[in-house]
This record gives C-alpha cells, structure tokens and sequence, in this order.
C-alpha cells in the first residue's frame, strides 16, 4: 500500500466522515487545523483510494490537494531573528512550505549575521540536525556568501538547500563544496512576497527542490525500509498517551521522514514511550532510538532499519 | 520613487538591485520619502562597508502652543482657546507633566485652564508641543540601521539639520577608513542641487 501525501481541505460541517473514512482506509491524518469555518487535514492517504475521498468529500464541498512535504519537517534557517530578515522572507518562505504540508520551524541564529563574523552555535548545529533538511536563507551577496558559508554549515548532517539574492548558476559556483540545493532570486528584501514574476515564482521553484532533495532522501531510506511507519508510529504513540488532545501544539508529535518529534517531557515520558507496545510482540523502544531533543525538553525517536532491527511493522 | 537623487553603488549588481529595492521599501515603510530628498548608498564588499549620506527636505518650524491656541488670562486663570485640535493629545501631555494633571482642566473640548499661580501667560505660549525634526531623526536613523546589512554593528552617524550621513561596519572603523567618502559624498550632495547647495 502507497501512501501518498495529500492536504483535505473542506467545510467544518460533518468533517468527521473524512477523518474516520480516512483511518477507515488506512491511511494517516499527520495535523488536523481548523481556521474559522474550514478544516485542513494533512493526510497520508493510500494511493487508490484518493478518488474515494474526493468523492466523500464533494458534497461537503471539499477537495484534495497534494501536498509533496506532508509528513517532513524543515528547519527554515534565518541569520537572526531582526526586523533585517522577518518578516520578510523568511516568514514568506516559512509559510509557503507550510502550504504543501511541510512542517517548518524557524532556527533565528543568534549569530548568523554579517560577513567575518558569522557563526554557527553547537546548540543551533544540532537543533538542525534533527530536521529533514536545512532551508539556509542567505543575504544578497555572493561575496559574502561565499565567505560565510563554510561556517553555518559546519557540522551540518541533513540536506542543505541554499536560497539567496544572486542567481542559481552563481551560488551553485560559489558554494564549495556543493550543498543538496539551490534557489537563487530569493535573497533579503523589505516587502511581503507577491508578485509572480521574480517573487512567486521563487517559492514555487524552492518547493520543487526542497521535494526533489527529500525524494532522493526517501528513496535511499527506501533501499533500507524503516521497522515502522513514522505516521503509524505517531498514531500508536498519539493513541496511548492522548497527547494531541491534551496539547496545544500545532502538531504535539510531528512526523518526519524517518522519525518523530514528541512534544512531552523527555525526563518523565522516555522509558514510558520505549514501554508502548506497537503489536502483540514489537515495543516501540525496539524500532525506535529514543533520544532527548535539543528543542526544549522533547523526546526525538530515531526509527531504526529493518537492517538494523530484523522487525517490520 | 518621488526622491531628487537616488544612488546605490556595489560592485555586485544584483546585490545592487536589490539594496536599492530594500531602501526604497524602508523609507516607504516608514513614510520618509516625503522627508527626505537626496540618497547615496554605497556597499564595499571588501572592507566591508556601508555607507549613506543624504540631504533633508526643509523641515517645518517646532509647533508652539501659540501656533494654534488662543492664550488669555481670565479671572485668575490662563485660558487656552484651541482653535486646531491635531496637537492637543501632545499639548496635554506636555502641561499634565509640567503641572500635574489636577491643575490642568479641560471644561470643553476646545478649552483648557490653568491657574495663573503657578503658570505664566507667555510661558504657556512658547510650550513647544511637537518638533518634528526630533521624531524624524530618530525615525531616520532607524530606517538607515534598517537598511544597513544586520551583522554592521559598529556605526557612526551624524545628523543636522539638512544633512545626514551614517556608515557601519563589522570591522574596526578607522578615521582614515571613511573619512574620504564622507567628506567626498557629503561635497558632490552640496554641490548637487540647490537644497545642499546652502549647506556647502
């Protein structure tokens, strides 16, 4: 079964068919949102059954969008978190991602500003570390690009993709070595992103890569498929514990490509997250590492390959 | 954009572009293209700098309680006859502070008293309520820091009445470093143009 990345977007009225046909067939709802008289659920759906949904859907007039990020979660990497870089463009860039599903988290440097001075923290390295990948927004410079680079990824282990003011061609020669992506036309400026042409147009070709980055980084995990779904793995764990009723959270265990992030207390919560039981025989302190997250006091799970394990669930 | 001279200089045209974009979206913003009438920025990249210079458009006069606000005095009072009601907000906040809000009396809309004890009748009148020069200043050192690429943190800047330069940098700014531009910069303003013209 295929499980593909789709965002429902409908009526608030009789929702809840959607919601039970879509567990009903399977699938996974990753975040469900409800803005005034609209709901938007972020679903892994599988694949022959989407036409089922839009069908379920239509009377109550609502529709299915694809939504290639669902399921991943993406640090957005500001120089800082001043007037200079907010909310234009990273906050532009930030909400475009939210659009196709991802979930993006904003990692403000303290000092990722300026040429000479530039720097990476070893807390910000590894907070970014524990994303999918890095949106690394740059200035408009190529000279000062190129010279700061080398620090703000150093000790960087998850795809870079690099957005600044100069063209594609040039950051891609400047940038040694090379990072997963480029998107050029997308440095700083003063005013919210609308136009198509030379602004929209951006965004829609930095969505492009950032999806292109994370196939290829599926499609190698899927040459070694993990021991358990990181959606079913969230639904299990959700389950047990009740947390997204019991949270304020956007998404209080947000999935990610190969893992999940658990917004509770990693002190009280850990062995009791490990103890969770997925079937009969498999726990999840058996498929997953289960590790303190560098965000707050959260708890990381790090799914393990089938390799590694032996169990698929 | 509706500025008399507006420059940015770099040796990175896109980043030229798009420095000249930034500016004229924070002077926007700030609702300072009415104010100010000549812009020069320059980037080094080397260095590295930033550098602006500028000249202002006249400015009004500071707004005096006299300017809009008939002053009498009248059975052991200083009354106050407000004929243009835009400065009042100001106007009180200045009297409230210098005689406390209980004595400051407000009958009408368009009336303010204050016992003539403790106030004088030409004092009251030459109160400067508003000075628009002094929130421009602020307002367009702000918008230069704004403008200025984050990381330059050391900075000088000088402002007078008319004219305006602000350079900063993440490096050591040495007198022998800008004190070429800045006087280069500030001559080439006040030979361009009658505004600056009065200043050289």
């Amino acid at each position: 079964m295929t499980l593909v990345p789709v965002t429902y977007k409908g009526g608030v009225y009789r929702h809840d068919i959607i919601v039970d046909l879509i567990d009903d067939l399977g699938g996974y709802i990753i975040q469900k949102q409800v803005v005034a008289q609209d709901v938007f659920l972020q679903s892994l759906i599988p694949k022959e059954d989407i036409e089922l949904v839009k069908a379920t859907g239509r009377p109550l007039g609502g529709e299915v969008i694809e939504s290639p990020l669902v399921g991943t979660e993406i640090a957005i990497v500001s120089p800082s978190l001043d007037i200079h870089h907010l909310p234009h463009t990273s906050c532009d860039v930030a909400e475009y991602l939210r659009r196709v599903g991802a979930k993006t988290n904003m990692v403000g440097l303290s000092r990722g500003f300026g040429k000479r001075i530039a720097n990476l923290s070893i807390e910000e390295r590894d907070i970014i570390n524990e994303h999918d990948c890095a949106v690394f927004m740059l200035g408009n410079f190529e000279t000062c690009i190129e010279y700061k680079m080398h620090s703000l990824r150093r000790g960087i282990t998850v795809p870079i993709i690099v957005t600044g003011g100069p063209d594609r061609e040039t950051l891609k020669r400047i940038i040694e070595p090379s990072v997963d992506g480029y998107v050029g036309g997308l440095g700083r400026i003063g005013h919210r992103m609308k136009k198509q042409e030379g602004e929209i147009e951006y965004l829609d070709r930095l969505i492009d890569e950032v999806s292109g980055v994370l196939d290829i980084r599926r499609e190698s995990i899927a040459k070694d498929p993990l021991s358990v779904s990181p959606a079913r793995l969230m639904s299990v764990i959700d389950e047990d514990l009740g947390i997204t009723k019991g949270s304020t959270h956007p998404t209080p265990v947000t999935v990610q490509i190969a893992g999940l992030r658990v917004k509770i207390p990693y002190g009280e919560y850990a062995d009791y997250v490990a103890s969770i039981k997925i079937d009969d025989s498999v726990k999840v302190g058996d498929v997953a590492e289960i590790l303190p997250s560098r965000m707050r006091d959260y708890i990381l799970l790090r799914i393990k390959p089938f390799s590694d394990t032996g169990i698929m669930v | 954009m509706a500025l008399d001279y507006f420059e940015v200089e770099c040796r990175e045209e896109s980043g030229r572009l798009a420095y000249k974009d930034i500016a004229a979206d924070v002077l926007q913003d700030l609702d300072l293209i009415k104010v100010v009438s000549k812009l020069y920025i320059r980037i080094d990249l080397d260095f590295p700098f930033f550098f602006a210079a500028g000249v202002l458009r006249k400015m009004p006069p500071p707004v005096k309680i006299s300017d809009f606000a008939g002053v009498m005095v009248r059975d052991g009072n200083i009354v106050l006859d407000i004929t243009d009601e835009r400065y009042m907000a100001q106007m009180l906040t200045v009297l409230w502070e210098r005689y406390g809000r209980d004595r400051v009396i407000q009958p009408d809309r368009f009336t303010v008293t204050i016992d003539s004890s403790i106030a004088e009748a030409k004092e009251i009148e030459d109160t400067v309520v508003f000075d628009q020069r002094r929130s421009i200043y602020k307002d367009l050192l702000y918008a230069l820091q704004w403008i200025a690429p984050e990381g330059f943190r050391v900075r000088r800047e000088w402002v007078d009445d008319h004219r305006f330069w602000y350079v900063s940098s993440e490096n050591t700014l040495s007198p022998q470093a800008i004190d070429g531009i800045i006087s280069e910069k500030m001559a080439m303003l006040a030979a361009d143009g009658e505004d600056g013209g009065a200043f050289a």
